[in-house]
């Protein structure tokens, strides 16, 4: 087998915003925004998991909207603004210390995907109701199952948020 | 080092009888709401794990697979690969670094071929290994290679590979057959008669499930990253057992001694055994040692989502039951045998339970371990799967049969060994365990919160407004912590603040054990929760038990405990002693007194006879200055006594200590703590769609040392459970042996709504051998509940269906409609 003719590498160079912070880096066409993120930021905490989009490891919120990193290209971020779970935490969102009040993770490799998609419901219906966050955090998969520790959690970041608690 | 508490420890070594010495308060043990250790960094995004390891210079390696299901590779042409930009190397099967064979991890300890040449399933990592600066140039490079393939003939079905004739699925290793051997392809247990009790029996019944492939799915891709630096390997490993890489890593090579050796195990994304147990699992790290070696970088493997479909847990397989039973319930005669498959740790048998676990005297089991032409099979949490299924399968078509309540039967053959409760309750006098009946205590908290009594009724009988038919369904069993195993931990008390520090290095999988050793120290050594870290990625050196057949609490507990208690009696007796620092003499913290006047509470240290004489931890550890202590009492060797004259060394406040736990498996320890999982269902009849309402699961823990970890493993369990009963199921293509859904979205594993709700209950009997009168629970919930599913749907449509998992072609099939 001999292989194809190569192509080219499409490169550009980008501008965004990751949790406030601006970036100007250099990506290929093909990387996705989950490896720039995680392998090129050092922002660990957008996780690959499944890198089909069959699983919410990876979200980050753009536009208000929780989005699975590993299936847009990083290229089409340019003038983007990002928040990931590393931003919710600096921003000390009540839904951190919710979580680790109610054990919400057990290897913890799914969770921070868990908060990005809770703090956009959050943004979106601060006072869900439990069938609104099961909808919600249906797309998230836990192995070591946790969900139901997830509730628990949500209901209470949103009553702490209501108290404008920062913790 | 007290030699009495020594001799105490040393006393409950064996771990066979009851804790003679627990604490008399506890303020951290068993308490809600202990702030877990790792809760912080899991959820905001800095844990770090294998897969975020980055070092300069790390190369990325990844493995030629093979398409066919068994297949031999008869020439190799890797120079287009090698050509390719940023390819640093490429390793192939004949390179004269290979050696014939190595340790590569797994239950045993292995001796197999680094880089096969021939593949035995699809998907399986034979031939070459490339290396290159990104994941994607390996990725590209694996799609230079050109192989020539030699196709083998290859069978997927077990009961067609026992067929003489069958085309033999592995002839290099196995070449008279594809029954394994017969020393460990065939497994033999009898206990009684049952010709005998088949013929005490009023009814029998007779009947043949199946359960089908599922896998463990580690939400972390199986990884790992080999540096040399100089002659010494530094290496990461994402590893239930990083004492087992250790060992393995060190016979490599010709023999690398072991200090000479570092292992890093970082935060583990999950496991569940399966992977960890495999024995090729090192094949990456020897073949990333092979080529840091020659390019003198780190190199860092790792699988794909696809690859991680590696193999699966080993109670796939074919059963085939006779039973039989009195009118009353009692339970008879128990005759099995299995076809099991692939199963890469000696085969195990399938009746233990109604040995372990009920008053039946005449059992018979056979399995016969099969291969076929799929990945390896292993303990995926966990080796206990055959037996719980067939256990609950078993009662719960007895109890059909003879028209009785199952929850009934099963209190009604309640026991062990052949022996009833009767006798089960003068060994646990015996023993020095209070004598509790936990089995009955299990089911009542369960049927209560499921509404047992309200709800139960008879087989395809209760049809709810919705249209759909509704079930309830019941199993149990015991709890176990089964690993024979001996741990090393230490406690140091930290220089400046007094803090404490636990030490050994063990994969943290989740399971919150590191925050429940923290408690145990914590209550041992009288100090606060927030004054006791575990850092257990580090390598202290130690062999450290590591989440292992369920004995986190009930082997690493004791461990801890027991250097918290040597350790208390150090800095007790440091407390009393005068000493000489490098700024002149110190007098004892508490002049006069002896050890045995003070006691630690919350991190003070404390005269038992005036409470106002106290000291904090931290007062006594003092600060230590540039060249060890200045001021401090403790530290490098330091002078007590008078000055200058009769000194004696003490030495810092570490304690090492540790645990052996003696014996596994039946005939060693008598099961005296039970749990029951209860499910409602729902069936739709015209789409076979079961939907699980609600599942309650009840655990008798023994003692609870971490609820919200305790109730984090029932939930968890529950879900995995179910979706092994319910949905998972790993496809193979039968023309052509591949694998036909090795991703996550046609492996379907449970979301947050296919179970409607869950109810958790713990009941602690203290009746297990653990401190405290704990035992395990990491494994059971997802270990006993797949079948769960089986007696639910029954319950609803009146039919059995007896091909795990459950899935609604199947009902559908039961139902006549497919």
């Amino acid at each position: 087998m001999k292989p194809d003719k190569k192509v080219p590498v499409f490169e550009d160079e980008i501008n965004f915003s990751v949790n406030g912070d601006s970036y100007k880096v250099r990506v290929q066409s093909n990387w996705t925004l989950q490896y720039v993120l995680h392998d090129e930021l050092g922002l660990t905490g957008s996780k690959e998991l499944c890198n089909e989009g069959a699983c919410g490891a990876c979200a980050v919120i753009i536009d208000g909207r929780p989005v699975l990193s590993c299936m847009i290209l990083a290229i089409e971020c340019d003038g983007q603004k990002i928040e990931t779970v590393e931003g919710i935490a600096k921003a000390k969102h009540p839904l951190v210390e919710a979580y680790v009040k109610h054990s919400c993770m057990q290897c913890g490799y799914c969770t921070p995907g868990f908060i990005v998609t809770a703090k956009a419901l959050l943004d979106k219906n601060p006072n869900p109701a439990e069938e609104e966050i099961k909808e919600a955090l249906v797309g998230n998969l836990c192995r070591c199952g946790t969900y139901p520790q997830h509730i628990k959690a949500v209901l209470e970041a949103a009553n702490n948020l209501h108290r404008g608690q920062r913790v | 080092m007290s030699s009495d508490e020594m001799s105490k420890i040393q006393e409950l070594f064996d771990n066979l009888k009851s804790d003679k010495y627990p604490l008399a308060e506890y303020r951290s043990v068993g308490k809600r709401g202990v702030r877990r250790i790792d809760g912080y960094e899991k959820a905001t995004g800095y844990a770090k794990y294998t897969m975020d390891v980055k070092l300069p210079g790390m190369l990325y390696g990844r493995f030629l697979t093979s398409p066919y299901p068994h297949a031999e590779i008869k020439r190799l042409d890797t120079s287009q690969a090698e050509a390719l930009p940023g390819v640093r190397a490429v390793l192939r099967y004949e390179d004269p670094e290979l050696p014939p064979g190595a340790d590569l991890g797994g239950h045993e300890t292995s001796d197999v071929p680094v880089l096969p040449k021939v593949a035995h399933f699809q998907g399986e990592e034979v031939g070459a290994f490339v290396a290159a600066d990104s994941e994607e140039i390996a990725e590209e490079a694996l799609t230079l290679i050109d192989v020539e393939w030699e196709e083998r003939p290859f069978v997927l079905d077990p009961e067609e590979a026992m067929q003489p004739g069958a085309p033999l699925v592995n002839p290099e290793a196995f070449p008279d057959g594809n029954i394994t051997n017969q020393n460990q392809g065939i497994d033999v247990e009898e206990h009684g008669d049952v010709e005998k009790g088949f013929a005490e029996a009023d009814k029998i019944v007779e009947f043949k499930f199946t359960q089908g492939l599922n896998t463990w799915i580690g939400p972390e891709r199986p990884c790992g990253v080999f540096r040399w630096n100089g002659d010494c390997p530094e290496v990461w490993v994402k590893q239930q057992r990083p004492h087992i890489c250790k060992r393995a890593v060190a016979s490599w090579f010709g023999g690398i001694p072991m200090n000479k050796i570092q292992i890093h195990c970082l935060y583990q994304g999950a496991s569940f055994g399966g992977w960890s147990q495999m024995p090729w699992n090192l094949g990456g790290h020897y073949c990333a040692a092979v080529v840091a070696k020659r390019t003198g970088r780190p190199v860092k493997w790792m699988f794909n989502r696809r690859e991680d479909f590696y193999g699966g847990e080993m109670d796939i397989g074919i059963y085939y039951f006779k039973a039989g039973a009195k009118l009353d319930g009692t339970i008879t005669a128990v005759k099995g045998r299995a076809v099991v498959v692939n199963q890469g740790m000696p085969v195990f048998g399938f009746v233990k339970h109604f040995a372990e676990n009920t008053k039946i005297q005449n059992i018979y089991g056979k399995t016969e371990a099969v291969l076929v032409n799929k990945g390896p099979t292993t303990a995926t949490r966990c080796e206990q799967n055959s037996n719980c299924y067939c256990l609950n399968q078993v009662f719960s078509h007895l109890a059909d049969a003879l028209g009785l309540d199952p929850v009934e039967v099963a209190l009604k053959n309640d026991g062990a060994e052949g022996h009833d409760m009767k006798w089960l309750n003068e060994q646990k006098t015996k023993l020095g365990f209070q004598v509790r009946d936990s089995l009955k205590e299990c089911v009542e908290k369960g049927k209560a919160a499921i509404g047992w009594d309200e709800k139960w009724h008879s087989p395809g009988t209760k049809r709810l407004p919705n249209g759909k038919l509704h079930g309830l369904g019941f199993v149990w069993t015991h709890e176990w912590d089964d690993s024979g195993g001996t741990s090393e931990i230490a406690i140091r008390i930290e220089r400046n603040d007094g803090t404490a520090t636990i030490l050994g290095c063990r994969s943290d999988i989740g399971v919150n054990g590191e925050t429940a050793y923290c408690q145990v120290a914590a209550d041992e050594l009288g100090m606060r929760i927030e004054d006791v870290h575990y850092k257990a990625q580090i390598d202290a050196t130690f062999f450290t038990m590591t989440p292992d057949t369920s004995t986190n609490m009930s082997v690493n507990g004791f461990a801890v405990r027991n250097a918290a208690r040597l350790l208390k009696r150090q800095i007790l007796e440091a407390a009393t002693i005068s000493s000489t620092t490098q700024l002149g003499s110190a007098p004892a913290a508490f002049p006069g007194k002896k050890p045995e006047d003070l006691d630690i509470k919350d991190s003070v240290i404390y005269e038992k006879a005036d409470p106002s004489n106290r000291r904090t931890l931290a007062e006594l550890a003092k600060f230590a200055g540039a060249q060890g202590p200045a001021s401090s009492p403790l530290g490098e060797p330091f002078r007590t006594g008078q000055p200058y004259l009769n000194y004696t060394y003490t030495q810092p406040l570490f304690a090492h200590s540790w645990q052996v736990q003696m014996g596994t498996y039946s005939d060693v320890r008598l099961r005296f703590c039970r749990q029951a999982h209860f499910m409602e269902v729902e069936v739709d009849e015209e789409t076979g769609e079961v939907e699980v309402k609600k599942v309650v699961t009840v655990n008798d823990v023994g003692r609870v040392i971490n609820w919200e970890g305790c109730e984090g493993q029932q939930y968890g369990g529950a879900y995995m459970g179910i979706g092994r009963g319910r949905s998972e199921e790993v496809i193979h293509d039968p023309a052509t042996g591949v694998m036909l859904n090795g991703n996550l979205l046609n492996y379907k594993i449970p979301t947050m709504l296919d179970i409607g709700s869950i109810d958790t209950a713990l009941v602690e009997t203290g009746m297990g051998y653990g401190p405290y009168g704990l035992v395990g629970i990491g494994e059971d919930i997802a270990t006993v509940t797949p079948t769960l599913i089986g007696p639910a749907v029954h319950n609803a449509i009146g039919k059995w269906v007896d091909d795990f998992p459950i899935t609604p072609d199947r009902v559908l099939k039961a139902l006549g409609r497919a």
